[in-house]
């Protein structure tokens, strides 16, 4: 399946789409469907070889952006009629931007890299082990990002209350930290986040407690940004406590709190 | 985490270190090595819905201190066209810090001015209290018996007292600041943050006055009390007080012609500007209740690459007093001798190093093979050249109070020297182990020292024991360690010569006199050693040569050092002014004094914008590197600049 990845572009009317070719590997049979693309002057934005298919088969995944959404079942038939192709699905982007996957890698408008989650996790566990209070420590450093991301994000696209949580989803995914699923009740400014495979929780292992702080950060200043409101994000349930999933309940933050409240645990 | 601080100032209370912004590095008291309370305390302006910290690389900054002073201007200059001045200074008496900050625009601004904090009082980031009492004004934060306090003038009209690293973000006095209004808690616990807060606006042309106050105290009534009436002083007056001060104790210095100079009369104002920045800063360093001194002011307190510089090392202190002494400043001379006397251990040496009030200090040196003799002989060399300053009663009473440190000092030296060469130990850059150049002259000079005062105390036995043994401890060094290239070895460990050039062998000249410059075959010794000193040790930056430590010197970098450039253009010095008038040597004096010239010139250039010596200066980019300023650096830069000074006295045209 091809995902979805989190595919913008900066064009205001144009649709992102992408198309799924599976053809047989005959020589010449790229060729021939790039061919195909030029004379219907499909402008490829991004596009993989997926080498993982069975012997024989190779399947060839491309971005470009269109004009008008009729245009797409005319790709398809044209591609469907070269021969030696099997199969042609397509799909239409929700978003629009496309990010460098050339040197240097590009990210949120930044230099970004790709590392194991092992690597992250290491460096959380040896903040946990030699710095007092790490669980504030990873949860402002994750504050810190998600508001990042949510001031580059509004400035490149129009978001508000109504698409800014589906855009973390978005988010989330494409940067292989988790599969999001959020219940927010916009009235009360509160509600839940669950992340599924967590990168954190699946790469921590086993722990008595939650792991994943630095995504409760990442969420509080990503909403705290994008909805203009202060919220408190605290993970209560964890994969690596042995859960199915990650749980991260949403609040506002309390008004007027008092460090008391807070150590009596008056204040959940 | 490690920052060089560019300035430092304080008075007898309190030691302030700070960067080229005016953010502060260190808030140290009571003493100067313990307790640093500060992590982040600057200025930070909201406007446009934009938080300014003022050290970021937006604002350019220009800094330098009030002439003949430690009071420091800071100059602080943003591309959207606002301006703030700071100046800086402790206050004549109390236990505080004050900061004026004048802030104009150019067009008009409406937003606020913070002033942040984190403070770890009593260097501990856990368990700290702290709070806000808008009754009176005061901003307090304490653990133990320290108490920060900040008050302002005008009073500050909106704080908070935040958690600094909690996942309650939304109380952090950082992210408060963000909306240019502060929630105003009054209290709280733990590792905290605060800030205080006025609303600023101003039309274009317009300027602000802000004075901050930083004060400590060991108690929460004295913290007030103290504050309080510091407040209610005019802040000019507070400054020409705390300027005239510094003023009237400069004046006690010896005053200098430098007629060497007259040629090159920026050199010669640099030369003088030097000399008094040097006792300005020495004066800081000095504990004056103890009469230690800190190396450096602490910068790395995690030992993250070095161990540390906030002690008190009598090899340093016996420098840097002496260097006092012989600028007319006798009294730090005798406090810290009164010092040693306590801190001896009862073997008669000193250890590697103390915190300031004669605690032990954290040590590599807790064994004979570990501990550094050269220290105890040191001590005894500056007790001497103190002692031999003095007349009448005033000679009598030193000798008699100081006689069993000197006599329990001298045995120990004579018991690590039975063959002559000292028994292993660690060098003086407490780095190798084995025997020394260095050394073997810091005990020579030791031993010859207490021989001195011995037979002033009528000891005529010990006398001439230790100086038999000063004998054997020159001769048998030569023996074993002088090279046929002319030089002395690095170490001698296990046998074998380490035949590495280390600058540390000037030792043998200059402090300690083990090879006398009026002897025609040690003379020849001493050029020599310098020689290979400059073929093999210079590294060019900065238009001229620094001195590095040894060959394949691997601390820092191996930069070189302002300590053996120093020491190299005090012996040249030393050496030139021995051969001063003899026949037949003219050209020979003048090599010598100009090269020593240029190395001075050298040190200068290392120096940060506000003068403040370093250790080292970076060997690529020509910067100031490490442990600033250094209490050793400003001694030998003393020593040599009244070392010109003689030649300005000696000769009739005053030209090199």
């Amino acid at each position: 399946m091809v995902r979805d990845l989190y595919m913008f572009s900066r064009g205001e009317k144009a649709l992102v789409v992408w198309f799924s070719i599976l053809y047989k590997t005959n020589m010449g049979a790229e060729a021939k469907i790039n061919s195909a693309l030029g004379e219907m002057e499909v402008k490829i934005r991004f596009a993989y070889l997926d080498n993982t298919e069975p012997d024989g088969q190779g399947k060839y995944v491309l971005f470009t952006e269109i004009e008008e959404e009729t245009q797409v079942d005319m790709i398809n038939k044209r591609l469907l009629a070269i021969d030696g192709i099997i199969d042609v699905e397509s799909g239409i982007s929700r978003n629009r931007m496309i990010h460098s996957v050339d040197f240097p890698l590009n990210f949120l408008g930044e230099r970004a890299l790709i590392t194991r989650s092992k690597t992250f996790v290491d460096i959380l566990k040896i903040i946990r082990e030699h710095v007092i209070q790490p669980d504030g420590l990873l949860l402002l450093s994750g504050l810190k990002g998600g508001r990042g991301a949510a001031k580059y994000v509004r400035n490149i696209m129009p978001v508000d209350m109504k698409n800014c949580m589906a855009v973390l989803r978005e988010l989330f995914l494409a940067s292989g930290w988790g599969k999001l699923e959020v219940d927010f009740d916009k009235e009360s400014c509160s509600g839940k986040v669950v992340v599924r495979d967590s990168f954190i929780a699946d790469a921590y292992g086993p722990s008595d407690l939650p792991v994943c702080g630095y995504m409760s950060g990442f969420i509080a200043g990503y909403m705290t940004e994008m909805m203009r409101y202060t919220f408190q994000v605290r993970e209560v349930s964890c994969k690596s406590m042995g859960n199915a999933v990650c749980e991260h309940v949403v609040s506002p933050a309390p008004d007027g709190v008092k460090p008391e409240h807070i150590m009596k645990e008056e204040i959940q | 985490m490690i920052r060089q601080p560019n300035v430092i100032l304080g008075n007898d209370k309190i030691l302030v270190t700070m960067g080229k912004k005016g953010e502060l590095f260190g808030f140290f008291y009571p003493r100067r090595d313990y307790a640093q309370h500060v992590e982040e305390s600057l200025v930070c302006l909201q406007i446009d819905n934009r938080l300014m910290w003022t050290n970021n690389h937006e604002w350019y900054s220009t800094q330098h201190y009030l002439e003949d002073t430690n009071m420091v201007i800071t100059e602080l200059v943003h591309g959207i066209g606002i301006k703030i001045n700071i100046q800086d200074f402790a206050h004549q008496r109390a236990s505080v810090m004050v900061r004026k900050y004048t802030i104009s625009a150019e067009k008009d601004i409406n937003g606020t001015f913070f002033y942040y904090s984190n403070l770890c009082v009593g260097e501990m980031h856990k368990k700290n209290s702290a709070f806000c009492d808008p009754d009176v004004g005061l901003l307090a934060q304490y653990w133990q018996d320290n108490y920060i306090g900040i008050m302002a003038s005008p009073p500050f009209e909106q704080w908070q007292v935040g958690k600094a690293m909690d996942t309650i973000w939304w109380t952090n006095a950082r992210y408060d600041m963000e909306d240019g209004k502060l929630q105003n808690n009054k209290e709280d616990i733990g590792y905290l943050n605060t800030v205080v807060g006025w609303d600023l606006k101003l039309k274009a042309g317009q300027s602000r006055e802000i004075t901050v106050f930083i004060g400590a105290a060991p108690k929460r009534t004295q913290l007030y009390k103290m504050m309080l009436e510091i407040v209610q002083e005019p802040v000019n007056n507070m400054l020409e007080n705390s300027r005239q001060d510094w003023i009237n104790w400069l004046s006690k210095k010896d005053l200098l012609k430098l007629s060497l100079l007259d040629d090159t009369p920026e050199t010669k104002q640099q030369v003088l500007e030097a000399f008094n920045r040097c006792l300005l800063t020495l004066d800081l360093l000095n504990d004056p209740k103890h009469g230690s001194f800190v190396a450096a002011p602490e910068f790395d307190h995690d030992f993250e690459m070095c161990g540390g510089y906030g002690y008190c090392w009598n090899r340093d202190v016996s420098e840097v007093a002496v260097a006092l002494l012989n600028a007319g400043y006798p009294e730090y001379c005798e406090r810290f001798f009164h010092w040693c006397r306590r801190t001896q251990l009862s073997d008669g040496s000193w250890f590697q190093r103390y915190w300031l009030d004669g605690n032990t200090a954290p040590s590599w040196g807790n064994f004979d093979h570990s501990t550094q003799i050269d220290e105890t002989g040191a001590t005894l060399h500056a007790m001497y050249t103190f002692y031999s300053t003095l007349r009448g009663l005033q000679k009598a009473e030193f000798l008699e109070n100081i006689w069993i440190t000197v006599l329990t000092g001298a045995e120990y030296l004579m018991r690590r020297t039975t063959d002559g060469l000292h028994d292993p130990c660690l060098d003086l850059w407490e780095s190798y182990a084995g025997s020394f150049a260095y050394t073997s002259a810091a005990i020579f000079a030791g031993l010859k020292a207490a021989a001195f005062m011995a037979r002033a105390y009528s000891e005529p036995g010990l006398a001439s024991r230790w100086l038999e043994r000063a004998e054997l401890v020159k001769n048998k060094t030569i023996e074993k360690m002088w090279l046929k290239e002319g030089y002395f070895a690095k170490c001698l460990a296990d046998g074998k010569l380490d035949p590495a050039v280390d600058a540390s062998m000037i030792g043998t000249f200059t402090p300690f006199n083990m090879l006398s410059a009026t002897d025609p075959e040690e003379r020849e010794m001493i050029l020599s050693m310098l020689k290979a000193i400059e073929e093999r040790l210079s590294v060019s930056v900065n238009g001229y040569h620094g001195i590095k430590r040894y060959e394949n010197d691997r601390y820092i970098e191996g930069n070189p050092w302002i300590v053996t450039t120093l020491w190299l253009s005090k012996a040249m010095l030393t050496l030139a002014n021995s051969l001063h008038n003899a026949p037949g040597t003219d050209t020979e004096v003048s090599r010598l004094v100009q090269g020593a010239v240029n190395y001075i010139k050298w040190a200068l250039r290392g120096t940060t914008s506000t003068g403040m010596l370093p250790e080292q200066v970076d060997k690529h980019k020509g910067y100031p590197a490490w442990a600033i300023p250094l209490g050793w650096s400003c001694a030998l830069m003393i020593d040599n600049i009244l070392l010109l000074e003689t030649f300005s006295e000696e000769t009739h045209d005053g030209k090199i």
